[in-house]
């Protein structure tokens, strides 16, 4: 798939040319050809990107369409656009551009791509646990028992609860987002909890436990497919029948869309956390209330592109705003506009937030900032790691006075049940609520 | 990879999410028919906002008309094949009534069906005839009738809207009215689109530092228009709060497409569609559509996979050839989720006339699929294709909605007719 273009022989600091035109053709389904383009300019009327690198998606399209193909090949722009595919979902052709920056992603020599986004897929690719953040199998293994000792040892109502390591025939195969063993292992915790209280029969594995996945974001295809395989024969071997998503938007979309892609053999189920939270509290699995929430702070979502627009569509949306409303009380919960699949990204994907380009990540984020402002929310809850740590950076960048929350700690603090460790992300209201 | 089929039951299928098969869901949710609505981004994002029920008796009377329920009466002695000739005038008023105060509860004010036009500004600053309008752009439209000192403000960056235009078309029949250039709050040079500006404005600390320069633009006048661009789901109260801050009438005109007023209305069913129990499968196309026993099945895809939907009866509201509801092909035209025949002009020679801009307009404009009288699509017998079968919009034939200024007219009346019947059918 990846095109060498007319790059063949050239010095290995050049930028290959593409041919965009010829390639749409091959690319896209019968039907959404760019010269059905409108030009109507839906697309860059709804992208945070739009106007970075003087760039946005119809002057990409118009562009390709006038074969100005040097110019594009060498846009920087390809890594501001976070690929979310916004602009697909409102272009009456259903034009999709983010196959296009894919293609031009990878057609940049490793060297000049951002250095952060391709150092993580490095490490990703670099040890069984597919970790962006190198954490091998057994420090993996080894900070999950450390963790559960110190919780056992030190909050008695879960003196006995388990987090089961590469248990053959678990119902779930749980993945991990590294950033929690790596800086913060106690924000595994809440997670835990959730899983003891429920009685889920859960694993983790500990050979490719990690969620991300930078290297679809890089644009480097065979490493991308090399992920992939290694996630699900690790699922395949341990022969679980679900493959849970924890709350990371990304992992879910690199996983679900690469075995389509590639076309591999997976005998189990996908399926994101915050389908089984709203399960679980349906049935009555999970007895949140929002009583805690006396003081009636105010609450939002952000819908992670990955898994709301790029894969489930309404139904994942909606049940976050179940969960969302069982935990905060109804009255409490001020969506946030635009919302469910015409939301925007706020700027983290794609790997922006690896990339290195924070001045031009910032002004991506301004609009997520405006409509996260537009709600008055204390704070945003979201089921995905880039989401939250790009709106904590333009929250504090911006001068917003919101706090970002992960859905295992409101979960846990409402349950009465947030240990004294597991509350980074509460401000002093939330604080005082426990 | 193990994945699920998704299966949805209902008493009705709306295809297409154009102004007819949004129409057709609210009157469905109205009688409590439960409805499942499939469609590609719809052409709903290019409207103006402006509700037009008829506009011109074009190519007969090709000047603008003042009374449109007059105009449908000699519509129905020139042309009594015209979709709004089928329909009772109290049911059209009684359809654009329940669509309007839709809208109202739902966030978007409009203004109701009166019983003459109003005349209104287009983007350019022509004016044009016009049923229904947003509460935000009603100042304009008395502002211009009574010929009141005005400011039309615009912005930098911003294509598509000059004050200037607007004041020199206008000049002769407004005397009073200026335009001023004004920099929009917070904003990074370059191309702002009105989308932007109109979410920007949703955060009360812009909407306070755009205020403060709207005071200084005005000078002494009291009255101001801008491009549509107060707020994106929640219009009536931006403008309100505008008005407050500047101590101003502020008015609202269309922008060239995107145009805020029409994304509105699309984010605003949406959202709100799922939320009263409308199944909403947006941003897709019904691939199949079989009818079986006392019912159709539709076969679908979206980003996560397959859907199949049961449905009683189905409505067939799927535009024309942007939205794609009929095909140009080179032998002609079709219809291409059932091959419906399709009306039109018997060789491609005769599908335009020789000047695009001819009053009379083109004979491919007025083609489209044949309905009996409860509004059912025909075969090529000339009898109902299906009992469970309807459509509306501006598929139907025998219409020309861009010269007869009647698209909020065909789309609302007949998918009101259409669900009407519909209900007929169910119980």
């Amino acid at each position: 798939m990846i095109n060498k273009g007319s790059g063949s022989g050239m010095t290995k600091t050049t930028i290959p040319t593409i041919n965009f035109k010829e390639k749409a053709e091959e690319l896209l389904p019968e039907g959404a050809s760019f010269e059905a383009c409108l030009t109507c300019g839906l697309c860059s009327s709804g992208c945070p990107a739009s106007g970075i690198e003087n760039m946005d998606p119809r002057k990409f399209i118009r562009m390709a369409m006038l074969g100005m193909d040097k110019e594009l090949s060498t846009s920087k722009w390809v890594w501001a656009c976070t690929q979310c595919k916004r602009c697909q979902h409102v272009c009456p052709m259903s034009i999709d551009v983010s196959q296009l920056v894919f293609l031009a992603r990878s057609n940049w020599p490793q060297e000049k791509k951002p250095s952060g986004i391709v150092r993580s897929c490095q490490l990703i690719q670099s040890t069984d646990s597919t970790s962006a953040m190198g954490l091998p199998p057994e420090d993996f293994v080894f900070v999950v028992q450390d963790v559960l000792e110190e919780v056992r040892e030190l909050q008695p109502k879960f003196k006995n609860m388990q987090a089961p390591m590469d248990k053959k025939g678990a119902h779930f195969f749980v993945n991990q987002n590294s950033r929690e063993p790596m800086s913060e292992p106690d924000e595994m915790v809440p997670l835990w909890k959730i899983f003891d209280i429920v009685g889920a029969d859960w694993t983790y594995s500990s050979k490719a436990w990690a969620a991300e996945n930078f290297c679809m974001f890089s644009g480097n295809e065979e490493a991308w497919r090399e992920v992939i395989k290694k996630r699900v024969d690790a699922v395949n071997e341990l022969g679980c029948e679900i493959w849970l998503n924890t709350e990371c938007g990304h992992s879910y979309y690199t996983m679900w869309n690469g075995i389509n892609r590639f076309g591999m053999e997976a005998d189990f189920k996908l399926e994101s956390l915050v389908t089984y939270y709203a399960r679980w509290i349906r049935e009555g699995k999970l007895p949140v209330n929002s009583e805690w929430n006396s003081s009636n702070i105010k609450f939002t979502v952000q819908d992670p592109c990955m898994i709301v627009r790029k894969a489930y569509g309404e139904s994942i949306a909606e049940d976050m705003r179940f969960v969302t409303k069982s935990l905060v009380g109804e009255e409490n919960f001020i969506d946030m506009q635009p919302n469910r699949s015409a939301n925007y990204c706020c700027g983290g994907g794609g790997g922006f937030l690896q990339a290195g380009m924070t001045e031009h990540r910032r002004t991506y984020g301004k609009r997520k900032f405006d409509q996260i402002a537009a709600t008055g929310a204390s704070y945003v809850l979201t089921p995905c790691h880039n989401c939250h740590s790009q709106m904590e950076d333009i929250g504090h960048h911006f001068g917003g006075s919101y706090g970002v929350v992960h859905f295992w700690t409101l979960i846990c603090l409402s349950l009465g049940i947030l240990g004294e460790n597991e509350r980074t992300y509460l401000g002093p209201d939330l604080l005082e609520c426990i | 990879m193990i994945e699920e089929d998704r299966h949805f039951t209902a008493e009705l299928a709306v295809i297409g999410t154009g102004l007819a098969g949004f129409a057709a869901s609210i009157f469905a949710l109205k009688r409590n028919i439960k409805t499942a609505q499939i469609g590609n981004t719809g052409a709903v994002a290019y409207t103006t906002g402006y509700l037009d029920l008829l506009g011109s008796l074009s190519p007969d009377y090709p000047t603008s008309i003042e009374d449109p329920w007059q105009g449908i009466e000699q519509l129905k002695s020139s042309h009594p094949n015209h979709p709004l000739c089928r329909i009772r005038k109290t049911d059209i008023c009684t359809a654009f009534e329940q669509f309007t105060s839709f809208l109202g509860e739902c966030g978007i004010a409009y203004t109701p069906p009166g019983k003459s036009n109003l005349s209104v500004l287009t983007p350019a600053g022509t004016l044009k005839p016009t049923l229904c309008i947003p509460s935000t752009m009603k100042v304009g439209s008395t502002a211009f009738s009574q010929k009141e000192p005005c400011v039309i403000i615009d912005f930098k960056g911003l294509k598509g809207f000059s004050g200037r235009q607007v004041v020199a078309n206008l000049k002769d029949k407004w005397p009073r009215l200026s335009s001023s250039r004004i920099e929009f709050p917070d904003m990074v040079t370059g191309e702002i689109y009105p989308e932007v500006m109109a979410r920007s404005l949703e955060v009360p600390a812009t909407r306070e530092k755009l205020a403060k320069i709207l005071v200084e633009a005005a000078g002494d006048v009291k009255i101001i228009g801008l491009p549509a661009i107060l707020g994106m789901h929640a219009p009536d109260l931006v403008r309100q709060e505008m008005e407050q801050l500047t101590g101003l009438q502020i008015f609202e005109i269309p922008t060239m497409p995107p145009s805020v007023p029409g994304i509105r209305l699309r984010e605003m069913f949406e959202q709100l569609f799922p939320q009263k129990g409308v199944i909403l499968v947006p941003q897709q196309k019904v691939d199949k559509l079989e009818f079986i026993k006392n019912g159709a099945q539709l076969s679908l895809s979206d980003s996560f996979g397959p859907i199949t939907i049961h449905s009683k009866s189905v409505i067939l509201a799927t535009g024309r050839f942007l939205s794609g509801g009929l095909k140009a092909r080179i032998d002609g035209i079709n219809e291409p989720l059932l091959n419906l025949p399709v009306t039109q002009p018997d060789s491609r020679r005769e599908w335009y006339r020789e000047k695009y801009t001819d009053y009379r307009g083109h004979a491919i404009n007025s083609a489209g699929i044949e309905v009996d009288s409860s509004f059912r699509p025909l075969d090529t017998r000339g009898q109902p294709y299906s009992r469970n079968l309807f459509a509306a919009g501006v598929i139907l034939a025998h219409q020309d909605w861009i010269r007869g200024r009647c698209g909020a007219g065909v789309a609302i009346a007949t998918a009101y007719k259409a669900v009407e019947e519909v209900e007929k059918l169910l119980r």
